[in-house]
């Protein structure tokens, strides 16, 4: 038994770093603008797709893991500047509605474009097999996901806590109003903290076809966990997402191993309990929106 | 020696690393006017804000009646006899002004959670209280009109109503003058005066004109960076050295 | 005549309409674009109650639910299974529905009164797909994501009974929607509804008035979830069917902007946007393969220039064509304590509430 609980651990952090990655570029959002993005997974799949479309016309798996996400970022950012500008000064149900559409737009065109029961897309055979260190096997695929998740992850952080731009975003979520008080674009903050959520959905997208396998609705698999991670987390608080989503990972794994059928449910059970306990989540702001 | 209806013991507020509110203590009495007066980022408004239910302190305790009711939520407060307003005026912007007055006084009747409209005699009274308020701000002549049409003074007017609406016996008004121009602020106060001197109300209201404050109140609270500075009448607080200091730069305190 | 009695005829027309339909028509064939039948117009009835659901909490009450299609499963599957395991007829069937419904919000109810604004939205969402989840996994009892059928039962009482065939199951259905719409409008009109209203404009004041908005959001939610519910137990009969797509998120955004499309806050833009709905959606189907395409457009379009709906819109026109342009009001009344007119003459600029 024991032999198989490092392997779970393992895996389950994967899976749990996948969600706090999709939850953090939710949050980004949500926090600063607040909205709801249900196309986040839409924006997922669309980077596995390009991904695909990219390394079959003769891209190296590499060149589209950074094009891709950036591709994505694009997209995103147009469709941000176009649509959803106008619905930033209206109730924030709007804008949720708005990316509900989008979400149901992108998902048959999609199918159209791509076809409805998804597509073969592999990692290049280095990532294949695994590596052995010493007490157990990791597959390589899956530590090298971890490592770009955390590298991001931590660029990530590097920019919001140890740049100009990052400070004012943070300060931003604290108050816009004071913010753009003090003279700041808010127009640019909002653009770069959407493209910021892009780029990290279209980067796990990415990463993830090469895991869970590309079809139309990869990306809204991720979503709902994803959202149940924000709660648990709290709204409000990005390390909340990493936290949360560890933790979901965690709870998912170790229930696979040990009560299997409850596996999918867990999560839910955990979002239960944390929100009986503490209704704001784990490291949420109290009150930010009421 | 007036019975005590408002108590603050100790109080205090912090909101991270800052406190706002540090160890204050007051006491109002039932049929007066107390004011809580001081400069910008004196904290009286979060002081006010534990008094009112907004927040709940760190420290002390807030005691209506006798009752200590530090923690109880806000709405809870109202049907003890409280009440208040707020520096911007909180009303229901899309209604008339006789909706808004109609909403609080359902709540008071105790009808506000009915599935069945009233009957016609309490539709009258309903009426007839309604009229009462309207008469009481000088509102008759707009009843019909949806608050937001309203000039900022007779929105605040309109929240007075409201606030009277509950049938309290404590009447908090948060900055009742801001946002008002000179002939407006005279107006409010003989709003102020009346709702004690008319209705026998008793009145506690935050404000940072010291003119205003020495003309209505009969006591006054000072507070300065979350400390009370000093308490006491209007001729104890404008002859006092470090209410003076405290407003250096202010407009000569006259005497009441 | 008042506005208010052209309302009243014109609400009192479309219900006419609605039951004449069958006579008069039978079924209805446009261009053999468009085929209007009794089936759709139920679809149609059934989902203009499930959108007035998600109307009352957001419309009225201002909490926009993004999971009341999880109360319109719980009352199809409440019904399915009733049916197939205790072998109940139809009035039962739809009795237990809505009263799965009812329990769903009645549990979970304290979980999302804890919040407001997108973070309520947040959990709604996240509610409802712990239903949909578990009616996709319970597959012993629910048929798993192939979701269940079952058959559907005669209405009976004291001795009688009746199978209901397309157009007798169509009345039953125009009765159940006049019965929930008129319940619909005096819940709003009454001091509750005119309570929820404040609540949506004014939260806090309405506290600061000595109510306990959680207790009014707790019923505007239960009652929500009794008219989803029921919607989606009759629903249930219509198709004989229950699936777990009926739960899913998707759904519940299916409502939202039906309401939306017709008018939120209106006590017949649900209906308006259901007919819009559910017919342009049977237009557009004929038409495409890839109908969602249009239907997500028609979402964002609809969001981003319409956000009023199409009766919202008009009866918005009609009311600025009535009122005039905003009155300004001059500076506050200097008069005494007698009821004066107000001096002064200074406009006072008038502050739009963007939508």
């Amino acid at each position: 038994m024991l032999a198989n609980v490092a392997p779970s651990v393992f895996n389950g952090l994967i899976l749990g770093a996948f969600y706090a990655f999709v939850a953090i570029g939710l949050s980004l959002i949500m926090n600063l603008t607040a909205t709801i993005n249900l196309a986040h997974g839409s924006f997922l799949t669309l980077a596995g797709y390009l991904a695909f479309t990219l390394v079959s016309k003769g891209t190296s798996f590499w060149f589209a893991l950074i094009l891709a996400p950036l591709l994505t970022v694009v997209v995103g950012v147009l469709v941000e500047r176009t649509l959803i500008v106008p619905l930033y000064k209206r109730d924030p149900m709007f804008s949720l509605l708005l990316t509900f559409g989008l979400a149901l737009i992108a998902e048959e065109v999609y199918r159209l474009i791509w076809g409805p029961n998804g597509v073969p897309f592999s990692a290049p055979g280095v990532l294949g097999g695994g590596i052995s260190l010493g007490f157990m096997q990791f597959p390589t695929l899956r530590l090298f996901i971890a490592l770009v998740l955390a590298v991001a992850m931590a660029l990530l952080a590097l920019f919001l806590w140890c740049t100009k731009f990052g400070l004012r975003l943070r300060a931003a979520v604290q108050d816009t109003e004071m913010i753009a008080a003090m003279g700041t674009n808010t127009q640019l903050l909002y653009m770069v903290n959407f493209a910021l959520g892009m780029a990290l959905a279209g980067l796990a997208g990415v990463l993830a076809s090469g895991l869970l396998g590309l079809s139309p609705t990869m990306g809204n698999s991720l979503l709902m966990p994803a959202f149940v991670v924000v709660i648990i987390g709290g709204m409000g608080s990005l390390f909340g997402s990493i936290v949360g989503g560890l933790l979901v990972g965690l709870a998912i794994s170790i229930t696979t191993l040990f009560i299997p059928a409850a596996n999918e449910i867990i999560m839910y059970i955990l979002m239960a309990v944390v929100l009986l306990i503490r209704p704001r989540g784990l490291f949420g702001t109290e009150g930010l929106f009421g | 020696m007036a019975e005590v209806l408002l108590e603050a013991k100790g109080v205090s507020k912090h909101f991270g690393g800052v406190v706002a509110v540090n160890n204050v203590s007051v006491t109002v009495e039932k049929g007066s006017i107390y004011a809580v007066i001081g400069p910008n980022g004196a904290g009286k408004t979060t002081f006010f804000n534990t008094l009112s239910g907004f927040y709940i302190p760190d420290g002390g305790q807030v005691i209506y009646r006798g009752r200590d009711i530090t923690t109880m939520p806000n709405w809870q407060r109202i049907q003890l006899g409280m009440s208040r307003t707020f520096q911007t005026p909180s009303i229901f912007p899309e209604l008339s002004v006789y909706d808004n007055l109609l909403i609080g006084v359902q709540s008071q009747k105790k009808l506000a959670f009915r599935l069945r409209l009233p009957s016609a005699s309490r539709q009258r009274e309903i009426d007839s209280k309604i009229d009462e308020l309207l008469g009481f701000v000088n509102l008759r002549h707009l009843k019909d009109r949806p608050v937001a049409e309203l000039s900022h003074g007779s929105q605040r007017l309109c929240e007075i109503a409201m606030s009277l609406s509950v049938d309290p016996r404590l009447v908090l008004l948060d900055e009742p003058m801001a946002g008002l121009a000179e002939a407006e602020t005279e107006r409010i106060m003989n709003v102020i005066r009346d709702l004690h001197d008319r209705l026998g109300l008793t009145v506690l209201f935050v404000e940072h004109n010291m003119r205003v404050v020495l003309s209505l109140a009969h006591r006054i609270a000072v507070l300065d960076r979350g400390n009370m500075l000093a308490e006491g009448t209007p001729s104890e607080i404008s002859s006092n050295a470090a209410v003076r200091e405290a407003y250096l730069g202010q407009e000569v305190i006259s005497h009441v | 005549m008042s506005r208010q009695t052209q309302g009243y005829i014109a609400a009192i027309a479309a219900i006419a309409l609605l039951a004449i339909f069958p006579v008069k028509f039978g079924s209805f064939s446009l261009l053999s674009l468009l085929h209007l039948d009794v089936s759709i117009l139920s679809e149609m009835l059934l989902f203009a109650i499930a959108a007035m659901s998600v109307n009352l909490l957001l419309g009225y009450t201002g909490q926009m639910s993004f999971g009341n299609a999880a109360y319109f499963g719980l009352g199809a599957y409440g019904a399915g299974l009733s049916i197939h395991y205790l072998n109940v007829h139809f009035i039962a069937a739809t009795l237990i529905g809505t009263a799965a419904a009812i329990l769903g919000a009645l549990i979970i109810g304290p979980f999302l009164l804890r919040r407001r604004g997108i973070y309520f939205s947040l959990l709604t969402l996240a509610f409802g797909q712990v239903f949909y989840f578990i009616a996709y996994r319970a597959n012993q009892f629910t048929g798993g994501e192939d979701g269940m059928s079952f058959p559907r039962p005669y209405v009976g009482f004291a001795g009688w009974h009746t199978n209901l065939h397309e157009a007798t199951f169509y009345y039953l259905m125009l009765i159940v929607f006049v019965a929930v719409l008129t319940a619909f409008w005096l819940i709003v009109r009454s001091p509750f509804g005119r309570t929820l209203q404040a609540i949506r404009q004014n939260e806090l004041r309405v506290r600061y008035l000595g109510l306990d908005t959680n207790k009014f959001i707790y019923v505007a939610l239960v009652v929500s979830a009794a008219m989803a519910g029921l919607a989606g137990a009759l629903y249930g009969l219509l198709i004989m069917f229950a699936a777990p797509l009926m739960l899913d998120w998707h759904q519940s955004g299916d409502f939202v902007m039906i309401m939306i499309l017709g008018g939120a806050g209106t006590i017949w833009g649900p209906v308006v946007g259901s007919l819009i709905y559910v017919i342009g959606k049977d237009i557009i189907s004929t038409l495409t393969q890839t109908w969602q395409i249009y239907i997500g457009a028609l979402f964002v379009i609809c969001v981003l220039a319409f956000p009023r709906g199409l009766l919202g819109t008009l009866l918005h026109a009609i009311a600025r064509r009535d009122v005039g342009a905003p009155i300004v009001e001059d500076t506050m009344p200097h008069t005494a304590w007698e009821t004066g007119t107000p001096t002064g003459a200074a406009a006072v600029a008038v502050e739009q509430k963007e939508l």
